[in-house]
């Protein structure tokens, strides 16, 4: 009686590791639901957190596009993952609208990520061209708020 | 009967997906095995590629310290992994020694490391990239399986060549 309790137990287990397991799979080769949290996304997505659907393929295959929203990695704290738009690829020249002003080249490896949000935003104006190797996955659909429904353009 | 077979033929197949998704979050999360091809890690690594275990969990932890092999994705090719030593982490002043004599001091920012082959001269690394975010950190090298007679720890100096 006792084995055949553990041994439910155990299968019970072994079922939730599995499940476990391919859900991280999928969320970090396909799908993942992410949360865009802060000023420096408006107006496109709200302070308060909008809730994204981010695809994993475009960065892996590097088919990115300048306009693409992304959430990536940030350069300066490896724990927090950023939401920005994609402003310029490498090779491109971006003109730096700021106290410093000047023009930046983006390195071979690297883009330029701003946020929409001109005035309250931490981003390459501040940090420079960042690694597309910090690059998590492509933003294109929102969930959440319910009036926000759709593709993100 | 042909119900069955497909049934079996299922049945394998869903076990092949959960040992290959287990695999994939093994490797992801906690141990991976990696080659660290090229001359930049000489006299520690050889030119051919050393075959080496890889532990995820320092750099979740953000417990790396300097001296540690690492594997990172290049800055310069986001499909590129490097196999670097950390000679600095965030807030040091690494003093680089340039071509035309004296030296500049790099204070290494926060959220970056400084990454340099041992081998000096022939190492693309920080010297030309500048420091490196550390989100590009993927593990610490901590055990070398081939050759076999390199079995053992890598350790947090350059060491001798087998």
């Amino acid at each position: 009686m006792l084995w055949k309790s553990l041994s439910d137990v155990a299968g019970r287990g072994a079922a939730i590791v599995q499940c476990v397991c391919f859900m991280d799979v999928f969320s970090n080769h396909v799908l993942q639901i992410q949360q865009c949290i802060g000023p420096s996304m408006l107006p496109t997505f709200n302070i308060r957190g909008d809730i994204l659907v981010t695809e994993r393929l475009s960065v892996k295959l590097g088919k990115i596009r300048v306009g693409d929203v992304v959430m990536a990695r940030s350069p300066s704290d490896p724990r927090m993952v950023v939401c920005k738009r994609i402003l310029g690829l490498e090779g491109d020249t971006i003109t730096v609208v700021s106290d410093k002003g000047g023009s930046a080249k983006i390195p071979k490896g690297h883009v330029w990520l701003q946020g929409d949000n001109f005035h309250k935003s931490r981003d390459s104006r501040e940090y420079g061209p960042v690694p597309s190797a910090l690059l998590q996955g492509r933003v294109f659909y929102r969930i959440w708020p319910p009036q926000g429904w759709g593709f993100v353009g």
